[in-house]
């Protein structure tokens, strides 16, 4: 790992976010790049059965989950890896080359050593023993519930919308506990089209419950633009018929999506509900790598997202406001790029699951499960 | 002792449970103030306050997702259908959210869906329905059908406190013609065991829920006829005690399994399939059903009952049977 450098600012103290935030939301976004960078390689060459790329999600992912703290929650789909490294690692232990005395958070303090969650993240992507499912189900489908982490995350099945009800669920819990903990939802704009969006946010209204829905408005869902998805004219436009906040904003510009969140979580932690912020980004990459569908985009209008690339934006503002230079920018992006490459070495020499986790148990342990397991077609092997 | 119906011991199951752990709370549409459909709920918003018995909006699905998110956290909720049909909408978060977490990633899914279910009443194709074979179908479902006010308690306290998701099936038409004295006390009837309802020696009927108060009427006729009928109560469907019903059918050899859904795909051809694999040897006859014709269920009563598996069809069932 490469020796400290803190960033030295050259101005006093600049607008916008607090640059710890920044330091830390930029290695986060570059490990997050990183991981996708290593992971599109290795699904064009077969590697890897299937990859859906974050690249271009990072800002909002990481602005908008930085602004959580302990325990509150975060439901994530398919392109929130930088929402699940958020919150799951603590960076000043990960790289403490890069960060200074004091970025370590109360929270960061709590976590479980990030190196270790990191290579159980990508034992659960491969399929492996190690992961979070031990092999019965794939990459971000599962959740990690620790409290004494102040970690509380709730993964997805693959149909999207279904989460954004339980999403809704966890902040039900937080409102009949009385604590003033937020839940952030994830979601892509087509499966706003579903009927849980609808279900969801109604209820969210009407309970005023603690949650905020971040739609990630890439403007593409797999091959369908957003002329075939929707009529109005911005989703936020639907906040108002619920009955909640909304808010659009561009969702490569991290102090406008932070400061969008901080709002919102302060509605949430203050009583007065919902919110649902969407994010416009650039669609940087097809549906899942190599399956076509970036194709179907006309070239022109791709080569306009490629040039709208959150990380070379968010840097530019870095050293726009001398709080990186060019040195440092390279270095985090080498130590992240590192920190993956250990991290997926690691996961592929790892075992495959044991074949008994096929037949695990569907119950948990209790009456119901015992009975199950006397039945003859459990006994027979079905 | 008092006299409880059906219904009233749900609502003291609910009321019991409740008292006994914060954890545990109520969602369902118009079950706050006005108690519920079927009354079911009432007096327990009084009791506990809008965010342990909470109206909901007009949704099923969103209320078994949101009901999933709260049980992932340490809540044990308790949800009410206001029919079962409507659980259709409700059915994807049923069967690929809450029917698979554990499985998946090893959450416990402490939570109960009940299904007030069934026909009798003349209402129609979409209040009528016996859906359980939906959720039989599924890994990771406990489906339970209490017949008796006493199960009907003690089942819905078991479910309740059992670690997992349990569709819990109250037929309509019981709610308050099934009465019975029950004692105070923590009541509770373990999940995944039947329950021999009557014995008998000649042919066993399996059954549950209102098919088994028809099935013990026919098998009184049957009686009078010099055919003694072993009726099997099997409360939990799934998980399946299938010693009970096991023991039942080589005791007798020969099987009645009636139930009021509609026959094809019904639970019933699980039931025939496991006694055909493991009672074969001890078998005397065919492996009957009775059950509902494959059709929607009608609005008219005339026209209803002439479909319903009740006591003349078991009785005209049995007595073929018994010949063998
Ligand atoms: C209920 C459901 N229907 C269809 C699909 C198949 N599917 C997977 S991803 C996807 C597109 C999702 O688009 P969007 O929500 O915009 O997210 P994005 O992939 O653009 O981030 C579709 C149609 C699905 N996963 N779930
Ligand atoms: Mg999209």
């Amino acid at each position: 790992m490469a020796a400290s450098k803190p960033p030295q600012p050259l101005s006093p103290a600049p607008a916008g976010t607090d640059p710890r935030v920044l330091r830390r939301a930029h290695f986060l976004m570059r490990l997050s790049r990183a991981w996708d960078s290593r992971f599109e390689a290795m699904a064009r060459v077969g590697r890897i059965g299937r990859w859906y790329s974050a690249v271009g999600n990072e800002c909002t992912t990481v602005g908008t989950s930085l602004a959580l703290g302990a325990n509150d929650a975060i439901s994530t789909v398919h392109r929130d890896l930088g929402a699940v490294l958020t919150h799951y690692l603590d960076p000043t232990r990960l790289a403490p080359g890069l960060f200074e005395d004091g970025d370590q958070t109360e929270w960061d303090a709590l976590r479980p050593p990030p190196q270790a969650l990191l290579d159980q993240l990508a034992s659960q992507v491969f399929g492996r023993r190690g992961g979070f499912t031990r092999g019965v189900d794939r990459s971000f489908h599962y959740g990690l519930i620790k409290p004494e982490w102040g970690i509380r995350h709730v993964g997805m099945i693959s149909h999207l919308g279904s989460m954004i009800p339980v999403a809704a669920g966890l902040a039900l819990a937080n409102l009949q506990d009385g604590n003033d903990r937020a839940v952030l939802g994830f979601i892509g704009e087509g499966a706003t089209s579903q009927g849980d969006f609808h279900e969801a946010l109604n209820m969210a209204g009407v309970m005023k419950l603690p949650l905020i829905l971040v739609v990630e408005n890439n403007r593409y869902a797999f091959s369908t633009p957003l002329s075939e998805q929707y009529a109005c004219e911005k989703l936020s436009d639907r906040a108002p018929g619920y009955g909640i906040a909304g808010e659009t904003v561009d969702g490569l510009d991290f102090d406008a999506v932070h400061a969008a969140m901080n709002r919102a979580v302060q509605r949430a932690r203050t009583g007065e509900g919902a919110t649902l912020l969407e994010c416009m980004l650039p669609r940087m990459r097809g549906h899942a790598e190599g399956d076509g569908s970036y194709e179907l985009i006309p070239p022109a209008e791709r080569e306009e997202y490629l040039k709208q690339d959150p990380l070379v934006r968010f840097e530019a503002m870095l050293v726009d406001r001398a709080l990186a230079d060019v040195e440092r920018v390279k270095e985090v992006t080498e130590i992240a790029r590192g920190i993956i490459e250990d991290a997926v070495e690691r996961a592929m020499a790892t075992e495959e699951p044991l074949i008994d986790e096929a037949t695990r148990p569907v119950f948990a342990p209790g009456e119901v499960a015992t009975a199950f397991a006397r039945q003859s077609t459990e006994v027979t092997g079905g | 002792m008092a006299e409880t119906t059906y219904i009233d011991a749900i609502r003291r199951a609910l009321g019991e449970e409740m008292d006994r752990d914060e954890a545990v709370f109520l969602m369902g549409q118009d079950i706050a103030a006005f108690g519920g459909a079927f009354r079911a709920c009432k007096g327990l918003f009084e009791k506990h306050g809008r965010l342990r018995v909470i109206n909901t909006p007009l949704m099923e699905s969103g209320t078994v997702g949101a009901a999933l998110g709260a049980a992932l956290v340490g809540k044990r909720p308790v949800l009410e259908m206001q029919f079962a049909d409507f659980v259709s909408c409700g059915f994807n978060q049923i069967v690929n959210n809450v029917a698979k977490t554990y499985y998946r990633w090893e959450a416990p899914v402490p939570m109960v869906i009940r299904l007030p279910f069934g026909g009798g009443a003349g209402a129609g194709p979409f209040h009528s329905q016996s859906p359980e074979a939906w959720f039989a179908h599924t890994p990771g479902l406990c489906v339970v059908a209490p017949s008796t006010p006493r199960d009907a308690l003690g089942m819905l306290k078991a479910a309740i406190r059992d670690p997992n998701p349990v569709i819990y099936l109250e037929h309509r038409f019981l709610y308050r013609r099934e009465k019975e004295d029950l004692p105070e006390g923590d009541l509770l009837t373990p999940l995944g065991r039947a329950h021999v309802a009557r014995e008998g020696k000649h042919v066993t009927i399996l059954t549950w829920s209102w098919t088994l108060h028809e099935s013990l009427a026919a098998a009184e006729e049957l009686a009078k006829e010099g055919v003694s009928v072993e009726v099997v109560d099997l409360r939990t469907l799934s998980p399946l005690d299938e010693d009970t019903i096991f023991t039942s059918v080589r005791k007798t050899s020969k099987v009645l399994i009636v139930h009021e859904a509609t026959i094809t795909a019904g639970f019933g051809a699980e039931l025939a399939a496991r006694v055909a694999d493991q009672c074969f040897e001890w078998l005397d006859g065919p492996v009957r059903r009775v059950a509902y014709a494959d059709r929607p269920s009608p609005y008219n009563k005339k026209l209803e009952q002439s479909l319903l598996p009740g006591r003349e069809r078991i009785t005209a069932a049995l007595r073929k049977l018994a010949r063998y």
